[in-house]
């Protein structure tokens, strides 16, 4: 068979079987149709043995022809030529993407069974799954993504099912402050995104990665533009990397993420998507090789992330949160080991971690029965593990430490203080002055929201 | 919040000062009020509302809503729909009914009919109930108004329509109609307008019906808005209130008033604080100076002032300084923060408790610690509980000076915000602006169902319609779902009682034939497993395959209280009801001549476990994380995908590999001591006396009656229960065990009854044991219904095949058993085999990603006590706890019954209500669903990143459960009863606070007497019908959900 058409159709296959099931999940909802759980599990193990066999397959079929670049290109969506715009939709199979669409399609096949019986009899179990095939498009969308709109397109997908999940609990307040918090920090990483696309585009006239990393197969493609460019797009999608893996200063919201039910914790934030910054980061390495003051960037923030969470992870006293900074603290080496240029080594390091945390959050719930057969192991209660640090420090800088680990850092205040406070006030003041305005027009004082009340009615006979 | 309360508040700067003795003793009476579950690991059920069983059960549970905002019954909507699928019969409500209103159900109210009918037509009717917007939308936007409900008795609509109808085109259309009519003047005017009164002689049949019902709704608002008005000034019962009740706090004002909840603030800090101050090993790093104590410890920490520290503790950290220079202690903290929020005396019960309870899981454990500090590795210090709310007085000073401030821009003082809240809440007070609207809809609905013609309500009175609406409000909500919850349990409480009396008969009717024809089956074996209720299928499953087989009940501990350390276990755990503190201690040791390679297996555990322990901590540091990640991570697919995706066959491989290092199966119990030694836990104190033995053998065959027939082999039988991903693991155990395994229980026993010395001891006490008996211990875990045997080796030759034939059977039953319980799981196919559903069930047990690996005593509802003669073969669903008794057996005093009692009525009782209240309120008094449970401190469970701790059960342990009380069945007299209820005070408690039911059975006659109001009243059952079936499978088969009362075997089908 041609391999061309081979490709073609292998490659449209891995993108469109989860785009099928979200369609085949989300459609029936609309119109009041929810799928049973039975079927719903006969689709996920369908999409994901179809997109994962056909990915092998591409792997197989690169390995034995020896290409390493593989473009799928399905032409061009929208054109603007006036407007020097044009959405290209075109996905890649390379060295960084197929590894990773397989991890993707590995680690949700797993949990997409793992979940059929976790969730059983869940009121939510229907909704769980539309955003985990919400999730599963954005990831592989995200992964093989051929130009930058199409990396965007995935990345927001994969937020929204974030924040989605994070919420999933959405009776109790504090899964969907959480999940808010988080979808806030993701529109600060989308907001640095977009405008690098968009200076993309004014710089290379298209946002294909190709024409901007030039023609070399990863990892071994130059970047065409100058090393000022270079640094402005680098700056901007490391924001937008630092937002989505939660690297310092945006890591406030990974360890809160830990509210919806464990199994989306574990491939959310143990496996998939908190490497997506990293990912994306591999993805326009060759952009960080030409910035020394770039890569220094990426290597200095990648340590802090590093340092940061190991430290905060020591006084965690519950499994999820302290799961959640082990995550952090090797996300962290990933990035510093792409800012040193070490990608193999990184791409590994994503994947192993990736496995390995998956199954321990997947195993956090039955953490009391292992330290128990640990102890019966050992004979006797668990030796304290300290590190050597901690024991020669001074009583005065341990008082610090603790306070600085058990408090994460204060980077939530940091961020709130640098972000939040000034933008609600800016937001304030536009409000006082409309209402400034429309009391003047209106001769009123009332505005319609301010008679909502604040609290629900709670009756007696419901509830005391 | 109402004005009394209120008032109190205005006042209160007038209350007196306070003193330290006062404020303990506050704190101690909240303590009482706060969760009693110790850490998970040792799951004991109790009484959730322990703290209020001196009360009645009706008004504990009313008390314990207010107190912890929880339901007090099921929400009145699951009961409706009780009511629609029959599970609540009207005759029961009728029943009940005129049990609960007695003489007042006759009175007459006004032209409404008697109160009981009143009441009957509003239970057995789905009125519409629910906030004021629900309403108004079901007013507006339904076809409420326009058609008559589908419920109204058909007569009832014609005669309405067409009185109402004669009484429009007479009175109500010339506008000259009779005086009375003025007030309704406008109202009117506008329906005709807007039904087009020109054409009121063609209106059609429907329009009159829209026109009736919308002439009917004006005069019950109307109506209502008189009654309500003329009695203004007056506290509403039925307004609706904020979120807090009876506001003390000041957050609970400025929660009230701004919607901002300063205990959000406070416990983003406080709760990572306290689950690192309660921590139990999980740390890498130990919370700073815990061993000065927790007011220390945080003074310590958060005494440092830093730059980035959240605004609204800013001031804190020079607050702990002062704390800490002064070496103030948390009582004199107490006091000057009582002090700056205003509370004096008088409120300071109430203020204490309400400040404890808002963070109860966390405050509730630090308790438990501090009281019971010996059960885990790190107890807390005395003093904890009062240093926990010095802190937390301290944060709620900061956080509510911080929300007045900035979001009211409040700056005076604290203890002058609820007085300033309340003059501020008037102010903006427009919210409830039509409380009667409600009560109109009631109205409403009412009048069409029972024939209320708008001609009639239109001519009441103002004074008139403030007694209707007296009378309506009286009947509450919480009134209707008592009345529904009696209802709800009389009928299964009728058909146990109905099918205990036909059984009974039934059986005695087939040992009169039997025993003529002298074929009676011959006893070749008997078991004795525990009490439990799991238990029930599986020695019904065991008595249907061979009928010779004897069984019985007892709690699972087997009268032997003892600390026990397994041959690979780290610690002594105890294994006895918690009631009792055991003294003995129990090892289980490898036998001699394996020593050497045991200590050998041993090493090898210790290394593997090093290792573990080490790959455990390490894979979440910096460079341990990244060499195992980075180099290895890759190869943890396999485990992730097999685990998930083959859970059976990847436990198998495990069990393989681990059995190398696994101890030697050969072990014996070192069981005996010397009589010179003390009891303790070490070599030579380990055991029991001969003397101790005889004792315990002695009391457990007294217990359940077995003092003469012995078979040939007596098995004794414990359980427990393992499942992983579970944290909740342990409230599967043995509830007699305190939730601990009662395998080595059965064991010790079994080795106790066989030592010959123990015989003779016994024997001299009446009790002879055939030298040709022997026990043999075993445990069955209740999650893959497998059995394990004990000390096989010390089976004589001359039994083996009697214990090979029995061990077939009890293979059959434990399948069976797996069989009968994979009908309640939905993920079980419902025509399984019996061997795939034992592989069904051992796959649960196995799989990470089961939430319900097996579904624990839900569905408890009844404990018999008595012999098995008359409830063998009924099938019971796996719903009863069955105790052996035999009161032929016991004295004239009933003193064996007495001590069964003693420890049955408040061990079933405790199990049954802690699964009464999880159900009723699965995340009040339940820890809700288990997805988002996040283990904390290694002792309990959170609810995601960073929530209380939750006590209770989760909703998939109890989903199938039903919320009855227990009825207990004993066989035994009223006299003796009585007594029994008279002499001890914790069976008095709960059976006269109606915590259970209460029944006796005379077997001879088989006629019950129910317990009520201390009273035993003869029973008259309703039927004497029974269903019947050959085999239980026969009876269960193709069917989920409870099922009724059958006599299950050959002899009763017919």
């Amino acid at each position: 068979m041609d391999l061309e058409l081979f490709y073609r159709i292998a490659g449209i296959t891995t993108v469109a079987s989860p785009l099928v099931l979200l369609a085949l999940l989300g459609i029936p909802c609309l119109v009041a149709r929810p799928p049973s759980e039975k079927s719903i599990t006969r689709l996920i193990y369908g999409s994901v043995v179809i997109g994962l066999s056909t990915a092998v397959a591409i792997l197989v079929a690169m390995l034995i022809s020896g290409s390493r670049h593989v473009p799928i290109d399905l032409g061009d969506w929208i054109s603007l030529p006036e407007e020097h715009f044009d959405f290209h939709l075109k996905f890649v199979f390379d060295r960084l993407s197929v590894p990773f669409v397989i991890l993707t399609y590995l680690l949700c096949g797993t949990i997409g069974a793992f979940t059929s019986r976790y969730l059983h009899r869940e009121p939510g179990y229907v909704r769980f799954y539309v955003a985990y095939a919400l999730f599963m498009l954005g990831m592989v969308c995200a992964t093989l993504a051929g130009t930058i709109e199409v990396l965007f397109f995935g990345w927001e997908l994969v937020g929204l099912s974030s924040a989605l999940l994070i919420a999933f609990f959405h009776e109790r307040r504090n899964p969907v402050r959480n999940g808010f918090m988080a979808w806030c920090v993701y529109r600060i990483a989308d907001a640095a995104f977009l405008i690098a696309a968009v200076l993309m585009h004014h710089l290379t006239g298209a946002g294909d990665f190709e024409v901007l990393m030039g023609q070399g197969s990863w990892p071994e493609g130059v970047a065409s533009i100058t090393q000022t460019q270079a640094l402005w797009i680098g700056l901007l999608l490391v924001v937008a990397a630092a937002g989505k893996s939660g690297l310092v200063p945006f890591s406030g919201w990974l360890p809160r993420a830990m509210e919806g039910p464990t199994s989306s914790s574990a491939i959310f934030y143990g496996a998939l998507s908190v490497h997506l910054g990293a990912y994306l980061l591999l993805r326009i390495s060759p952009i960080l090789e030409l910035s020394i003051w770039l890569s220094g960037t990426v290597v200095t923030l990648g340590l802090l992330t590093a340092v940061y969470a190991t430290l905060a992870g020591r006084v965690q006293a519950d499994i999820k949160t302290a799961l959640a900074f082990a995550s952090l603290t090797q996300v962290g080496i990933i990035v510093v080991e792409i800012g040193l240029g070490l990608r193999y080594i990184a791409l590994i390091h994503i994947l192993g971690h990736a496995a390995v945390r998956t199954l321990q959050l997947l195993r956090a719930p039955t953490l009391l029965h292992d330290y128990h057969v640990l102890e019966n192991a050992l004979g006797g209660h668990l030796p304290e593990s300290q590190i050597w640090l901690w024991k020669i420090l001074p009583q005065s800088s341990k008082r610090w430490f603790y306070l600085f680990a058990l408090e994460r850092g204060f980077l939530d205040e940091l961020l709130n203080r640098i972000f939040v406070r000034p933008f609600v006030a800016c937001f304030r003041l536009f409000d006082s002055l409309e209402r400034k305005w429309t009391n003047l027009l209106s001769g009123d004082t009332h505005v319609e929201s301010d008679a909502v009340a604040l609290h629900d009615e709670i009756i007696e006979e419901l509830k005391y | 919040m109402s004005v009394a309360a209120a008032n109190s508040n205005s006042a209160n700067t007038a209350e007196p000062e306070v003193d330290p003795a006062s404020i303990l003793h506050s704190v101690l009476h909240a303590a009482h009020l706060l969760p009693a579950q110790g850490p998970i690991t040792a799951f004991v059920h109790h009484n959730t509302l322990h703290a209020f069983e001196d009360l009645e059960f009706d008004t504990a549970v009313r008390k314990g809503g207010k107190v912890f905002g929880c339901h007090p019954y099921l929400p009145e909507k699951q009961y409706r729909e009780m009511l629609v699928t029959g599970r609540i019969r009207t005759k029961d409500i009728e029943a009940v009914l005129h049990d609960q209103l007695g003489d007042r159900g006759d009175d007459l109210l006004g032209f409404l009919g008697t109160r009981f009918n009143l009441y009957r037509d509003i239970l057995n009717h789905h009125l519409h109930d629910g906030p004021t917007v629900d309403l108004r939308w079901v007013i507006g936007d339904t076809n409420a108004l326009n058609r008559f409900r589908e419920d109204a008795p058909s007569e009832i609509k014609e005669q309405f329509l067409n009185d109402t109808r004669q009484w429009v085109m007479r009175d109500l259309r010339g506008q000259s109609g009779a005086d009375d009519l003025e007030k309704l003047d406008f109202p009117v005017a506008r329906l005709f307008k807007m039904f087009d009164e020109r054409c009121i002689e063609t209106w059609s049949n429907k329009t009159w019906e829209s026109f009736v019902l919308h002439l009917l709704w004006q005069i019950c608002e109307e109506g209502a808005c008189q009654a309500t008005k003329s009695q203004s000034g007056k506290s509403d019962p039925t307004r609706a209130h904020g979120p807090v009740d009876d506001p003390i706090r000041q957050r609970d004002w400025l929660l009230e008033l701004t919607g901002v909840d300063p205990d959000e603030l406070v416990h983003e800090t406080l709760i990572p604080f306290c689950a690192a101050f309660l921590d139990q090993g999980f740390t890498s790093w130990q919370l700073v100076d815990r061993e000065k104590g927790f007011l220390k410890s945080f003074a310590s920490v958060y005494g440092q002032g830093f730059e980035l520290s959240e605004p609204w503790r800013r001031g804190l950290a020079i607050e702990l300084s002062r704390i800490t220079a002064e070496d103030e202690s948390a009582i004199e903290s107490i006091t000057q923060s009582l002090d700056e929020l205003g509370i004096g005396a008088e409120r300071l019960d109430a203020f204490i408790s309400s400040s404890l309870l808002a963070l109860r899981g966390f405050a509730g454990m630090l308790w438990q610690m501090e009281t019971r500090g010996d059960r885990v590795s790190h107890g807390m210090p005395e003093g904890t509980l009062v240093e926990f709310l010095a802190v937390r007085l301290l944060l709620d000073r900061f956080a509510a000076r911080y929300v007045a401030k900035n979001s009211l821009s409040y700056r005076g003082e604290l203890k002058q915000i609820p007085r300033w809240a309340e003059e501020q809440l008037e102010r903006k007070n427009g919210r409830d602006s039509k409380p009667g609207l409600r009560n109109a809809f009631r109205v409403f609905e009412l009048a069409q169902l029972r024939g209320w013609k708008p001609r009639i309500l239109s001519r009441l009175k103002p004074f008139e319609w403030k007694n209707l609406l007296s009378d309506l409000e009286q009947f509450s909500g919480i009134e209707r779902r008592q009345i529904y919850h009696l209802a709800f349990e009389r009928k299964y409480r009728n058909e146990t009682l109905d099918a205990v009396c036909v059984h009974s008969m039934r059986t005695r009717q087939r040992d009169l034939r039997t025993s003529s024809l002298a074929n009676k089956p011959k006893t070749d074996f008997q078991i004795l497993c525990c009490i439990d209720e799991r238990e029930e299928s599986f020695r019904r499953h065991l008595e249907e395959i061979s009928p010779n087989f004897q069984t019985f009940g007892a709690a699972g501990f087997f009268a032997i209280p003892m600390y026990y350390r397994g041959a690979a276990d780290a610690h002594f755990t105890p294994l006895c009801p918690v009631v009792i503190q055991p003294d003995h201690y129990v090892r289980e040791e490898v036998v001699y001549s394996l020593k050497q390679h045991e200590t050998k297996r041993k090493r090898a555990r210790q290394t593997i476990g090093t290792v573990t322990h080490r790959v455990h901590i390490g894979s979440r540091t910096l460079t341990g994380g990244w060499l195992g990640t980075a180099l290895l991570g890759s190869l943890a697919t396999i485990p992730l995908v097999t685990r998930i995706l083959f859970p059976r066959l990847t436990s198998q491989f495990r069990g393989l590999m681990g059995g190398f290092v696994k101890p030697p199966e050969v072990t014996h119990l070192h069981l005996e001591r010397l009589p010179s030694e003390r009891p303790g836990p070490t070599k030579e104190q380990l055991g029991f006396t001969v003397q101790e033995m005889a004792v315990s053998v002695e009391r457990l065959l007294r217990d359940i009656g077995s003092t003469g027939n012995f078979a040939r082999v007596f098995f004794i039988c414990g359980h427990g229960s393992a499942s992983l991903n579970n944290p909740h693991e342990a409230a599967h155990d043995c509830g007699a065990c305190a939730g601990g395994r009662g395998g080595p229980n059965a064991r010790a026993f079994s080795q106790m009854a066989n030592d010959p010395r123990v015989r003779q001891l016994v024997a001299a006490n009446g009790i002879t044991i055939p030298e040709d008996t022997i026990f043999v211990g075993c445990y069955h875990n209740t999650c893959d219904d497998s059995i394990t045997y004990y000390d096989l080796d010390q089976i004589p030759l001359t039994h083996r095949t009697e214990f090979e034939t029995a061990v077939q059977a009890l293979d059959e039953a434990r399948k069976r058993d797996a069989h009968e319980r994979c009908r309640r799981f939905e993920s079980a196919p419902l025509d399984l085999s019996f061997d795939e559903a034992l592989k069904h069930v051992e796959g649960r047990a196995e799989d990470l990603s089961q939430v319900r690996p097996e579904y624990g005593h839900a569905t408890n509802a009844l404990c018999f006590v008595g012999r098995r003669d008359w409830n063998r073969g009924m099938f019971l669903d796996r719903r009863a706890f069955l105790q052996s008794y035999d009161p032929i057996q016991d004295d004239a005093a009933c003193s064996i019954l007495e001590r069964i009692l003693q420890a049955v009525i408040p061990v079933c009782a405790g199990i049954n209500l802690e699964y009464y209240f999880s159900f009723v309120d699965p995340v009040g008094y339940g820890c809700g669903t288990k997805l988002p449970h996040n283990i904390t401190s290694l002792i309990g469970v959170m609810n995601g990143a960073g929530s209380d701790l939750r006590p209770g059960l989760p909703w998939q342990m109890v989903e199938i459960h039903e919320p009855v009380r227990l009825l207990f069945v004993i066989e035994t007299t009223a006299a003796a009863m009585q007594k029994i209820i008279a002499k001890n005070a914790g069976i008095e408690r709960l059976c006269n606070g109606n915590w259970v039911q209460l029944a006796i059975l005379d077997a001879a006659t088989s006629t019950v007497m129910l317990y009520k109001r201390g009273q035993f009243i003869p029973y008259v059952p309703e039927t004497d019908e029974l269903a019947s079936s050959e085999t239980s499978v026969d009876w269960y088969r193709g069917w989920r959900d409870h099922l009724k009362f059958a006599s299950i075997g050959k002899e009763f089908a017919n």
